[in-house]
């Protein structure tokens, strides 16, 4: 099988099978050139993963499935997006959202809700999308409701939602 | 860049397929309609500037920001 390697910044050198390799057709905003990405587990245990480039070894990002923090996160992807990642209404796909953690500041991390990541399962193919959706900003903070969420799954074990801000 | 005059319902053509309309000018503002195939998108451009602004701050954090935040969360939740 066809590998793929990059000697990553931060991670060393990282062999990838190309089935694993994530295609983002226009890149990611401000990172157009970045099309081939691999996702990292480093911490099985750790709900944070790399989004690493294949072609540029210092570009990484942290990234969460929203349902870590978030179950009812529902993005309205545009028909325009949808058609660049060849979604119908089944095809099975991936929600990423970019997480920013200021230097030092570890507690003031935020997750970038308005640009997700989605990836078609099928195809690998990839898009960061624009969600217009006014009650998702970049900057929301997570630290918080992944802590509630940590300490229900470790004590009650089971799904309480609490009392989460749905809107209509 | 392509400068054009429009007044109020009138439009322009891009590439045959996109359409601008000039809807309402009220002062400063102008309301526009866009039509266009579904697969095209269409953003105003600052929120385009605000992702790609996040992305380069999210492009930056480091291997131990991400190992300090994970131990810290890892303390509130075990209550310490």
């Amino acid at each position: 099988m066809t590998k793929t390697c990059i000697d990553s910044t931060r991670f060393g050198r990282i062999e990838v099978d190309e089935e694993a390799v994530i295609t983002f057709p226009q890149g990611l905003f401000g990172f157009e050139s970045c099309r081939r990405f691999v996702v990292l587990c480093l911490d099985e245990k750790s709900p944070f993963r790399w989004l690493q480039s294949l072609e540029e070894p210092n570009v990484a990002f942290v990234v969460i499935e929203p349902s870590q923090f978030m179950p009812d996160y529902a993005p309205t992807i545009s028909d325009a997006d949808a058609h660049a990642l060849g979604l119908d209404a089944d095809t099975p796909y991936l929600t990423f959202v970019i997480v920013t953690v200021p230097p030092g500041k570890p507690e003031e991390m935020t997750a970038n809700l308005m640009g997700p990541i989605i990836i078609n399962a099928s195809t690998r193919i990839a898009r960061q999308v624009i969600v217009e959706d006014d009650c998702y900003t970049t900057k929301h903070s997570i630290v918080q409701e992944i802590t509630k969420r940590a300490r229900e799954g470790t004590n009650a074990g089971s799904h309480t939602q609490g009392e989460s801000e749905h809107r209509d | 860049m392509l400068v054009l005059t429009r007044k109020v319902n009138q439009s322009i053509v891009i590439d045959d397929e996109i359409e601008v309309v000039v809807l309402e000018v009220r002062g400063e503002q102008v309301r526009l309609g866009v039509r266009a195939p579904k697969s095209i998108a269409v953003h105003r451009k600052e929120v385009y500037e605000q992702i790609r602004q996040e992305n380069l701050n999210a492009a930056t954090v480091s291997t131990e920001d991400l190992l300090r935040l994970q131990k810290q969360l890892a303390d509130e939740s075990a209550g310490r």
